[in-house]
């Protein structure tokens, strides 16, 4: 058993009496403050601070790489002029990811060409005040890119291309023609895709002094920013991690005490407006314990009776940002523990849909009560993330249609996080719950901008998934969001063999297209592809036996959905995912 | 403060890759970031599991294919898995680079991007394109959408056409001159950023 030495511990009850007065008279206000409703500008005075600090050291680091270069000796390097030029683009792009919590080792040093938009941008973001909305919203990319993509998959639905017939000299080496497009398309997406960058921490572009994002620092570092870092240390982890936890633990105590008051009332207004300053004031001292800035913009969009809110989502964290302002009823699985003490604490006070795991994959049961609860004037909005699951926040997924389906009024909602201060993205497959919340009340602050917007509604000619859509791409041009088509699920399961047979299909049509000099194709109305020879007899292929064994792409079972534990995700059907693809040549 | 753990390419390293594959150092560190984000497992090595885990690789029709040539040109077979290391993997891309003419190039050149394109088309690794084999990649790319009659007629045609010796089967030699007249050289580069 280890015993501190006297000394050490004489040092260290003086050091925590002398710092619990601080914290103390710091948590009485924050709360004072909370229920209040007001703010004393004190975190947007920090965050402006801390911004200041990165933006030297950010200084420091390009000065130290610069000597360092000049020390070294590359012969074999490009020019010294370009890569000094590239050596500024990357400090100044510079990332960071948790080093031993995750296993995103996913820096690179350097940075690309097409990052030099980015540099106007990081001149911009650092220089300006976090409030700076519009800097923010343009920092969507994830990464260094090593390509310039020549050929895509393209995953939504498009208009068939018009049936022409092409004329080719063998059918056979045309088709093997093809397949070096797919073969190209292969490798670029092993160089480089879309997807798999989206479930890796976002990476940043200056250091913020946080160990967890130092990796392609910690060599240009100097002794300035060694002091700066520790002094960053101890503050966060002797100050704030303590203050924060003392408000969690509050913050989680007022919520039981309040609902429990609440729910003695009977249903009424009364009860409606006790339920509303209870959950914003609740929300509040909560979202202190993680010092989230939240920058809430178009109030007048706020959803405010019976209908569905949607928003994308990036961490577990969403929903209580997004009840600061409002107050809204949640659906997602029940839990135990901690987290299903709080589902049922926040049941007494108004009504939420909670399911059970196994009533999860019963779409039609989800659906139902859904629309139960949204006809019911007197509820709340009901806050939903259709992703399905956590994206980083560089992009938004593919939404998935149940929520769409219910016919009622959409209310939009835009979320972006800053993540200079601390990044919220959690990755259930790579971080506990426990290392997460570690992570988030030791990071500087949780800064998220949220625009509402317009109400939506499903229009008569458009189904759940085209508006699904609509609303995805609206939330994605709000946020500064990359738009994709991709399903989020695919973070933890393969694709679909859907996905695959649809390529296939699409594939076939080309094939169908092509005519050599001895055969002849046709194509019958209504039906996929024939392909007719004139030596044969004309078999179409609804009517012929297939390989497959499948007559058709309806035939193929439908994938059962999973559901998302950790997130407090309503677990709605999985979309039938349309995805067409075909390679494409990108215009140059 | 920070542990530099990850940062596991050595400068000595990258310079030997470099001048192997005429990649510039920011490329080879660039792609490197790429290796350790398709190594999740952090390993050290990619295995066929690694690769199709990109879920636009799985999607595309020849995405198996594709891999197992990846892991052929280029890999090692250990405890009958295959692997491989950040250096295979950049010969492989090496193969995609664009074709210098000025440059005495032995790595992406018409005949070496051909290569790949024969060995993804050659299963069993034999040195020959067969009926079968083709059938195989054909049906892959078109799926349930065509039938066996149809399919062997291709194929069959496909044989023929280029088969110069007529042993009924496509050499590598009778495969380059199946495809003169394609542009392999446009179709199989990627234009990798500097």
């Amino acid at each position: 058993r280890m015993v501190p030495s006297p000394l050490a511990e004489h040092a260290i009850l003086l050091a925590s009496t002398f710092l619990f007065p601080p914290v103390a008279f710091v948590v009485v206000i924050v709360i004072l403050l909370a229920t209040l409703g007001k703010s004393l500008g004190l975190r947007e005075r920090y965050v402006a601070t801390l911004i200041y600090i990165f933006e030297w050291g950010a200084g420091q680091i390009k000065t130290t790489a610069k000597l360092k270069r000049k020390e070294s000796l590359m012969p074999l390097d490009v020019p010294i002029i370009d890569s000094d030029e590239e050596e500024e683009e990357e400090e100044e792009e510079v990332d960071e990811d948790e080093n031993e919590r995750r296993t995103a080792r996913s820096d690179g040093y350097e940075s690309s060409s097409g990052l030099s938009r980015r540099r106007r941008n990081s001149a911009n973001s650092v220089s300006s005040r976090a409030s700076s909305v519009c800097s923010l919203r343009r920092r969507h990319g994830s990464g260094n890119n090593i390509i310039m993509r020549d050929t895509q998959l393209i995953l939504d639905d498009e208009d068939d291309l018009p049936i022409e017939t092409m004329h080719v000299n063998s059918r056979g080496w045309a088709v093997i023609g093809d397949s070096v497009d797919f073969i190209k398309n292969g490798i670029e997406a092993i160089i480089e895709d879309e997807v798999t960058s989206r479930f890796e921490a976002e990476q940043l572009m200056t250091w913020n002094m946080l160990t967890r994002t130092s990796t392609r620092f910690f060599q240009f570092v100097n002794w300035k920013l060694t002091v700066l870092y520790m002094a960053g240390f101890v503050f966060r982890y002797a100050f704030l991690l303590p203050m924060r936890i003392t408000l969690f633990v509050i913050g989680l105590v007022f919520m039981l005490v309040s609902t429990a008051v609440v729910g003695i009332f009977p249903d009424g207004a009364l009860k409606k407006t006790l339920n509303h300053k209870a959950m914003l004031t609740c929300h509040r001292i909560l979202s202190r314990s993680i010092s989230a800035v939240v920058y809430f913009h178009d109030e007048q969009y706020k959803a405010s009776n019976c209908g569905i809110a949607v928003a994308n989502h990036t961490s577990p964290m969403d929903v209580m940002v997004l009840s600061t302002d409002n107050v809204y009823a949640l659906i997602g699985q029940s839990h135990g523990g901690l987290l299903g003490l709080m589902q049922r604490a926040l049941s007494r006070a108004s009504s939420h849909i909670w399911f059970e795991r196994s009533e999860a994959k019963d779409r039609l049961a989800v659906s139902n009560k859904l629309k139960d609860h949204v006809s019911d004037p007197e509820k709340l909005p009901i806050l939903i993330f259709p992703e399905g699951t956590c994206i980083n926040n560089t992009s938004v997924m593919m939404f998935k249609k149940g929520s769409f389906e219910i016919g009622s009024t959409i209310y939009p909602i835009a979320m972006k996080y800053d993540s200079r201060f601390g990044d919220p993205f959690w990755n259930s497959s790579e971080q506990s719950w426990g290392e997460y919340i570690l992570r988030m009340m030791t990071s500087w602050a949780i800064i998220c901008h949220v625009w509402y917007l317009p109400p939506m509604t499903k229009l008569e000619n458009e189904d759940a998934v085209d508006f699904a859509n609509r609303v995805k791409k609206v939330i994605a041009a709000r946020g500064g969001l990359v738009d994709l088509e991709w399903d989020g699920m695919l973070k933890r399961c393969k694709v679909p063999p859907k996905m695959v047979a649809k390529q296939q299909e699409k594939y076939a049509n080309r094939l169908s297209r092509y005519t050599s000099t001895c055969e002849h194709l046709t194509r019958t109305p209504g039906s996929a592809p024939t392909l007719n020879d004139e030596a044969e007899d004309d078999e179409g292929i609804a009517a012929s036996p297939t390989i497959s064994g499948y007559n058709s792409l309806e035939e193929l079972p439908e994938d059962v959905a999973i559901t998302d534990e950790e997130d407090n995700v309503p677990p709605v059907p999985r979309s039938r995912s349309r995805p067409v693809s075909r390679v494409v040549e990108a215009p140059n | 403060m920070g542990n530099n753990s990850s940062l596991m390419l050595r400068d000595e390293e990258i310079d030997v890759i470099s001048k192997e594959t005429e990649f510039n150092r920011n490329q080879i560190v660039r792609l490197y970031s790429r290796f350790l984000s398709l190594d999740k497992k952090a390993q050290g090595f990619l295995e066929r599991e690694d690769l199709l885990n990109v879920p636009e690789l799985a999607v595309n029709p020849l995405g198996d294919r594709i891999v197992d040539a990846f892991f052929t040109l280029a890999g090692d077979e250990i405890d009958n898995e295959k692997r491989l290391n950040f250096r295979q993997f950049v010969r492989v891309l090496a193969f995609f680079q664009p074709v210098d003419r000025s440059k005495k190039n032995s790595l992406n050149g018409r005949r070496d991007k051909l290569k790949f394109a024969f060995i993804m088309y050659d299963l069993n690794k034999n040195g020959y394109i067969t009926r079968e084999e083709f059938k195989v990649i054909l049906n892959s790319m078109v799926g349930a959408n065509i039938t066996t009659d149809q399919l062997d007629k291709i194929a069959d045609r496909t044989i023929e056409e280029a088969d110069v010796d007529h042993d009924g089967r496509i050499s590598f030699e009778e495969f380059c001159k199946a495809m003169e007249k394609t542009d392999i050289e446009e179709k199989m580069s990627i234009r990798f950023l500097n």
